[in-house]
């Protein structure tokens, strides 16, 4: 219990902090000064590297260089629980609760009160509750098991366990994403209540309108960097936009021979597409040769777009045509008849069956072309496969490998793949770079246009405006759900994504 | 405010006590013994009610040990045979080597727990999954039990427990009966019950069980937090491994003779019995008490259908109804409990 910092006294000072990982050198020397009793907005692009800092922070991962003073005291945060120690509590986005346990035993769980062994369980109940009320919960019953709880119940539990540990700061992840709008009026007036006491709050959101409402300063980070700190919370959108954006994109987008768009011939054609509360009224065309990108923030809808397109999601309305050929909805094998492929974001777990090999991976889309009267046709399964893997680049070209020894970037490579040994139309990308080294990006951004060369129609996604812009001939803006903007990228700024995909929230709501 | 609101009002009695893990097992319980009840006149007898509780003893005092095992989120499949192997360590070292039978008991629970903290100690050391890691320590002690008993004594089994040293006092404390009226009931039936509470308060009272829910459900946020994850996972295996002492124990004092073959394929039996009486496969949930009533259910059935005279063929098929039917309802009020918290 070190409560000696006053509100307004600095509580944490980060100088100089560096983390490198294998290719990436995710944090460049990162300065950040918190103050008790205050909401401090950590702002920056997906990939500037706020996610690393955090944990940096909650003694996750440990800094290659740098400095960091906690209450005037250097100090090194060796684990979570040397964070939770010394009073710092994170509150990730996947909260760190566990399901079967009550409300009041997560709240303790790691340092019950106890005596002679054994738990003071009403004297941890009624500490609880006490948490609770003074978190404005007092209705939620502590004996409750936390599985049953909603998120923001959850996210509730998560806090109170941050005040039993007598936090003296919080850091908060995109707390408001999993939240309705009732719900983030109360998150709110419970982080007013506890920086009224001194905590202090880091609060990390893309909504602009957020930071506004409860923020006191923001420090910005690009490319592992600070390149503003101490910033008033009601700096104009346009200021903060150009601060975060002109990142120093280490990769070089490789040149575009030419325009490769055949707009005779429309491949893909969406018109009013909708899914109640994930996206409304989406209608775009792609055509051959095309590569349009869509950008927005998670949870925009983006995904959500690409998966009914392929049929993994049911429209409730609107139509998907494919050369012509109108798609049944949700339906996945008629889209891939029809030629659609899909690179989905979580590769590992919804695109690769990583113990198995890549020639194997690669021919999975198209198992009834290998196989004879039932058996597959295992000599030209791999002699495809090897052409496709040199055409792609592959490394190392040996199909009999497994997959899970392949880097990032070239199990990318492998999802792709799949769908070229069955000549697709239409190509489907989520997060193409995600997880993939620099070097091998360029490598991804070359590939992607040398497909589009051939004919084929892509349409990708990407959480980094850079990229959608570097990489697209057109480019479609989403926010909550809606379509804001089509454009050609050469007509489009990365300030003025920015400004559209961050700005409000006011559309839906 | 509304959601939270709604919540408050799905917390009464009822809805509390369907989402326990007990309620599938509980439900088959009375089924099964409104069923035999009906069907077989001796099952309803004191001498009827001490033949399926006796049965239903020993099994249940491994099915809560497993039962707290699987909550923490591992599997013991050296359980079953491990109660052969204390039983005849006992029986050696107190026939052939010729000690007391208390020293002998202590030993072999000696053995018991290094048993148990190897089997820990390998799944935490090396995360390989404590399905495979205690099948090998399973059919290792199987390969021991034939081995050494051949050796020792040139046959397959051990006995002559009846002439030894301390043999009275230590049958009375695990071999004894004690009267109800005029019928005799099995003292294995105390240890049983005593056993089901002690584990139930362990898992609901104190920072143990807390830590066994955790370390079960999710590994990485109890370390974050600072719990001791690997130490809890070995005290588990331990716990279980010292269960199975004790049923060996049990066994040995009051047949006085065990074969090197006995034990296995019980292993399965006490995990039928956790997940009837609520656990999940995958850990974190789960419940002591569930366990006791499903070795309960074990117990009424298998002596139900004795008491019917019908052929003991039809037990398996009656098991895997029981565990279908406990799972299912369980399944179902998880799911409904779960879709109101929206």
């Amino acid at each position: 219990m070190s409560t000696e910092t006053e509100p307004g006294d600095v509580l944490l000072t980060m100088s100089g902090i560096v983390k490198t990982f294998p290719g990436v050198r995710a944090l460049d020397g990162v300065d950040l000064e918190v103050r008790a009793g205050e909401v401090h907005c950590l702002l920056g692009q997906n990939g500037a590297g706020k996610s690393t800092l955090i944990k940096v922070l909650a003694g996750a991962h440990q800094p290659d260089g740098g400095e960091i003073v906690w209450q005037g005291k250097p100090t090194t945060l060796g684990s979570p629980v040397a964070a939770l120690r010394i009073g710092v509590a994170t509150m990730y986005q996947e909260l760190d609760l566990v399901d079967g346990l009550s409300v009041a035993e997560n709240i303790f769980l790691g340092h019950e009160p106890n005596a002679f062994g054994f738990t003071r369980r009403g004297h941890m109940r009624a500490e609880a509750r006490k948490l609770m009320r003074r978190l404005g919960h007092p209705e939620i019953p502590v004996g409750r098991e936390v599985g049953l709880l909603s998120a923001a119940g959850q996210q509730l539990v998560s806090m109170a366990r941050a005040l039993a540990h007598d936090a003296r700061l919080i850091v908060m992840d995109e707390p408001t994403a999993a939240l309705a709008a009732d719900e983030v009026d109360n998150l709110f007036r419970v982080v007013a209540d506890l920086t009224a006491e001194g905590v202090a709050i880091v609060y990390i959101s893309h909504r602009l309108e957020e930071i506004r409402r409860i923020g006191n300063r923001v420090t910005v980070i690009k490319d592992g960097r600070t390149v503003a700190s101490n910033l008033d919370s009601h700096t104009p959108t346009a200021e903060l936009v150009n601060l975060m954006s002109g990142r120093n994109v280490e990769t070089v987008f490789p040149h575009r021979e030419a325009n490769t768009t055949d707009s005779s011939h429309e491949v893909l054609v969406v018109e009013g597409l909708t899914r109640a509360s994930e996206f409304a009224d989406v209608s775009f065309t792609v055509n051959a040769g095309e590569i349009v990108g869509i950008a927005g923030l998670v949870g925009a809808g983006r995904s959500e777009v690409l998966e009914t397109v392929y049929g993994a999601r049911k429209a409730d309305s609107g139509t998907v045509v494919v050369d012509g050929k109108r798609l049944r909805p949700g339906n996945v094998p008629a889209a891939v008849a029809a030629g659609v492929g899909l690179a989905p974001e979580e590769r590992k777990s919804q695109a690769l069956l990583l113990d198995q090999s890549v020639a194997n991976n690669v021919v999975l889309a198209s198992l009834p072309e290998y196989s004879r009267a039932g058996f597959s046709d295992i000599r030209r399964e791999l002699r495809d496969a090897r052409a496709t893997l040199e055409r792609l680049d592959l490394r190392p070209a040996d199909p009999r490998r497994e997959v899970r020894t392949l880097s990032g970037g070239n199990q990318q490579k492998a999802v792709v793949a799949r769908w070229l040994v069955r000549d697709c139309k239409v190509l489907l990308l989520d997060e193409p770079t995600r997880g993939v080294d620099v070097g091998a990006r360029a490598e991804l951004y070359r590939l992607i246009h040398e497909l589009a060369a051939s004919g084929v129609a892509v349409l990708l996604v990407s959480s980094e405006v850079p990229e959608v812009l570097g990489l697209s001939d057109r480019v479609l803006v989403m926010r909550e759900g809606r379509l804001l903007t089509e454009a050609p990228a050469s007509e489009l700024t990365e300030a003025a994504v920015l400004d559209m995909v961050m700005e409000g929230s006011e559309v839906m709501a | 405010m509304t959601t939270l609101d709604e919540r408050v009002a799905q917390n009464g009695l009822v809805s509390r006590l369907i989402v326990r893990p007990e309620i599938g097992a509980l439900i088959g319980a009375l089924a099964v013994f409104v069923f035999f009840s009906i069907v077989a006149d001796k099952f309803l007898t004191a001498a009827g009610v001490a033949t399926w509780l006796d049965d239903s003893a020993t099994l249940g005092i491994m099915a809560v040990a497993v039962a707290l095992l699987m909550i923490g989120g591992e599997f013991d499949l050296s359980a079953g045979v491990m109660t052969a192997s204390t039983a005849l360590v006992t029986a050696i070292l107190a026939v052939e080597v010729g000690l007391n039978v208390w020293l002998a008991l202590l030993l072999s629970l000696v053995f018991a727990l290094g048993v148990g903290a190897l089997n820990g100690w390998i799944v935490v050391r090396t995360g390989l999954p404590s399905f495979i890691v205690t099948l090998g320590t399973f059919l290792a002690l199987q390969g021991l039990n034939l081995g050494i008993t051949r050796l020792v004594t040139n046959s397959v089994q051990v006995s002559g427990m009846r002439s030894t040293d301390g043999y009275e006092s230590a049958g009375f404390v695990f071999a004894s009966t004690f009267q109800v009226g005029d019928t005799p009931f099995q003292i294995s039936i105390v240890w049983w019950l005593g056993f089901a509470a002690l584990a139930a308060w362990v898992l609901v009272r104190t920072k143990f069980g807390n830590w066994t829910f955790a370390v079960g459900g999710s590994a990485p946020s109890a370390r974050a937090v600072g719990v001791p994850v690997r130490r809890t996972k070995i005290l588990l295996f331990m716990t279980t491994a010292a269960a199975g002492w004790l049923v060996g124990s049990i066994n040995i004092l009051r047949f006085t003779t065990v074969q090197a073959n006995q034990g296995i394929g019980l292993e399965f039996q006490f995990i039928i019995a956790a997940v009837i009486g609520g656990c999940l496969l995958t850990g974190g949930f789960g419940s002591a008490i569930g366990a006791a009533i499903g070795a309960l259910i074990f117990g009424m059935a298998r002596q139900g259908i004795v008491f019917a005279n019908w052929n003991s063929d039809w037990f398996m098929l009656f098991l895997g109804i029981m565990l279908l039917g406990a799972v299912l309802v369980n399944n179902t009020f998880r799911r409904r409990a779960e879709r109101v918290r929206r």
